[in-house]
């Protein structure tokens, strides 16, 4: 006989994913999907544009540079319009910003 | 007011909130400023057992610009960090805290600080809130010990303070009504009102400040003497609360989600629509916010809803002249030549700043005048902003009309112009101000208040 948990845990990780994508904050535009995860298998992407952990805060804009490095802690991805393959992601400090139809289209069917 | 909750979306994130800036020539060090952030508004003393605090995950910045470009020349940046010492109880303190490294103290903050990106002090211990005479038995000199010196002149203080802003919010935002002179309201066809004292809504509820004195010369340029201030509050582009930690995650680089400069600037004359995009840009951006200074809406409310007191107001506003005055108080300083032996013109970019010329000594305190400039007080606001001036009835007063004789010299402002109040003075404010850094009262006690 299952136990309780064995019971609820399919219904709990829907949940977990559901809270994970309703609270991606960020603009969020119609046709959109946002994904965060630990780590992204990045299929070659196109680097449209990224930022170094020290932007310029007091314009509340940041320079675009890529420190080249993997960087530690999660990476938060927003897809910004799956049609046009427009993400961002997020790490640490940084941003980047890149233009992938297909890493869009995947990640928009992983969450269904 | 003057920015407490006052665009929807900041108004969500009180952590964020910037409430006032002050900015003026310390009286008691006169060759320093003093350059002050209120955030968390309209806290309620006794709000434990989490009692307020500074946000971890906000970037706090106080911005200074020398050479009026509307851009920060220095900006002192603020980053907090929070620590438990037993996670396993639900208590803020375990016993009397008497000193910042009490073993009782549980849950607590602290901060480093740098100026313009250098590091100029690590580590430093905020005090806790003011809990009561069981927990915080000396508060005073207990937030005395959290008044940290960096060296180079320059002091710090991070921490609860009494809201030391006076204003009749209940009444103001109840469509502009001013209880002493509430019988001449409009009231919409409602009973007639009877005039009545002012009631300070800001009294006996605390704020979180942000405090530092730096000498004059580290914040202006030489021969230029006026400097632009205004506050900034940042959080990164991402937060997901990850349900298996229980906790916030953030990632991504700050913007900057809340800004104050000019008391009242985004709270009355920005319109609701765009007031959360105002907290987003910085001061040398407001150009495209002009209109709402020079054509103030509220100018034009104060005809209708006090019908026949302000006639020469009315005139002046459905002449649509561009209110210069306001313009010159906000937007760029006063330039020469306007009020005798008095500028702080920082040229022609339109920035919303709190400008403050520091050549001006500061006035001794039995010569001061709540009304600063209006009052002939040229050490007061708008020339900087000190803890004590009235600055609802200062700009309430400017957007009536007393000041655009500067720009048109026949103009006669009506005679209600001049008497314009909510009824309160820093006497309204039960917790005395000090007359020493970080000048701010000491912060109720959730003992004593709400009594």
């Amino acid at each position: 006989m299952p136990s309780q948990d064995a019971k609820r845990a399919p219904e709990e990780a829907g949940e977990r994913r559901l809270s994970r994508r309703s609270l991606l904050q960020g603009a969020a535009t119609a046709g959109a999907a946002g994904l965060a995860a630990t780590a992204i298998g990045a299929a070659g992407p196109a680097l449209a544009a990224s930022s170094p952990p020290a932007p310029d805060r007091s314009s509340g804009r940041s320079s675009g540079r890529s420190s080249g490095r993997s960087p530690a802690g999660p990476i938060m991805v927003h897809v910004r319009d799956t049609r046009s393959g427009d993400i961002e992601v997020f790490a640490g400090t940084s941003q980047a910003r890149l233009r992938d139809k297909d890493l869009a289209a995947r990640i928009a069917r992983a969450i269904g | 007011m003057s920015s407490h909750r006052e665009a929807p979306e900041i108004s969500k994130d009180p952590v964020a909130d910037s409430t006032d800036v002050y900015a003026f020539v310390s009286p008691d060090t006169p060759g320093r400023v003093t350059l002050i952030a209120n955030y968390i508004p309209l806290q309620s003393p006794a709000g434990g057992p989490n009692f307020y605090e500074f946000g971890d995950d906000v970037l706090y910045e106080i911005h200074v610009d020398n050479n009026g470009d509307g851009r920060a020349d220095v900006s002192f940046q603020f980053r907090f960090r929070t620590t438990v010492r037993n996670p396993e109880t639900f208590l803020y303190n375990t016993g009397p805290i008497q000193s910042l490294d009490s073993p009782n103290w549980n849950r607590r903050q602290s901060y480093d600080v740098s100026m313009s990106g250098r590091t100029i002090g690590a580590g430093l211990a905020c005090p806790p809130c003011n809990i009561g005479p069981l927990s915080t038995p000396d508060y005073g000199a207990l937030a005395a010990q959290a008044v940290h010196q960096l060296g180079g002149g320059i002091t710090v203080f991070a921490g609860q303070r009494a809201e030391g802003f006076y204003v009749d919010l209940g009444a103001i935002f109840d469509l502009g009504d001013l209880r002493p002179f509430e019988q001449l309201h409009a009231t919409f066809g409602l009973p007639a009102l009877v005039a009545a004292p002012g009631v300070n809504a800001t009294n006996n509820v605390n704020v979180h400040s942000i405090a530092i004195q730096v000498p004059v010369s580290a914040l202006t340029r030489s021969g230029h003497p006026t400097i632009g201030v205004w506050t900034t509050a940042s959080r990164q582009r991402v937060r997901l609360w990850d349900a298996d930690q229980g906790e916030n995650v953030d990632s991504g680089p700050f913007r900057q989600v809340s800004r104050l400069g000019n008391p009242l600037v985004n709270e009355v004359l920005i319109p609701l629509g765009h007031k959360d995009q105002w907290n987003s840009l910085p001061p040398s951006d407001d150009k495209r916010f002009a209109s709402y200074v020079t054509q103030p809406g509220l100018a034009a409310l104060l005809p209708v809803l006090y019908p026949g007191v302000f006639p020469s107001l009315a005139a002046l506003v459905k002449s649509a002249k561009p209110r210069a005055d306001l313009e010159a108080i906000l937007l760029t300083g006063i330039p020469s030549g306007v009020i005798p032996g008095f500028t702080n013109f920082t040229g022609p970019v339109l920035a919303d700043m709190l400008r403050l010329n520091t050549s001006v000594p500061p006035t001794p305190s039995a010569k001061q005048s709540i009304y600063g400039l209006l009052g002939g007080d040229a050490a007061g606001f708008p020339n900087g902003r000190r803890v004590t001036d009235d600055v609802v009835a200062i700009e309430l007063r400017a957007l009536a009309g007393v000041t655009y004789p500067l720009i048109e010299a026949n103009f006669k402002p009506d005679a209600a112009a001049g008497q314009l109040t909510d009824g309160l003075t820093p006497a309204s404010v039960h917790a005395p101000y000090l007359g020493h850094f970080p000048y701010l009262g000491v912060p109720y006690s959730g003992y004593d208040e709400p009594s």
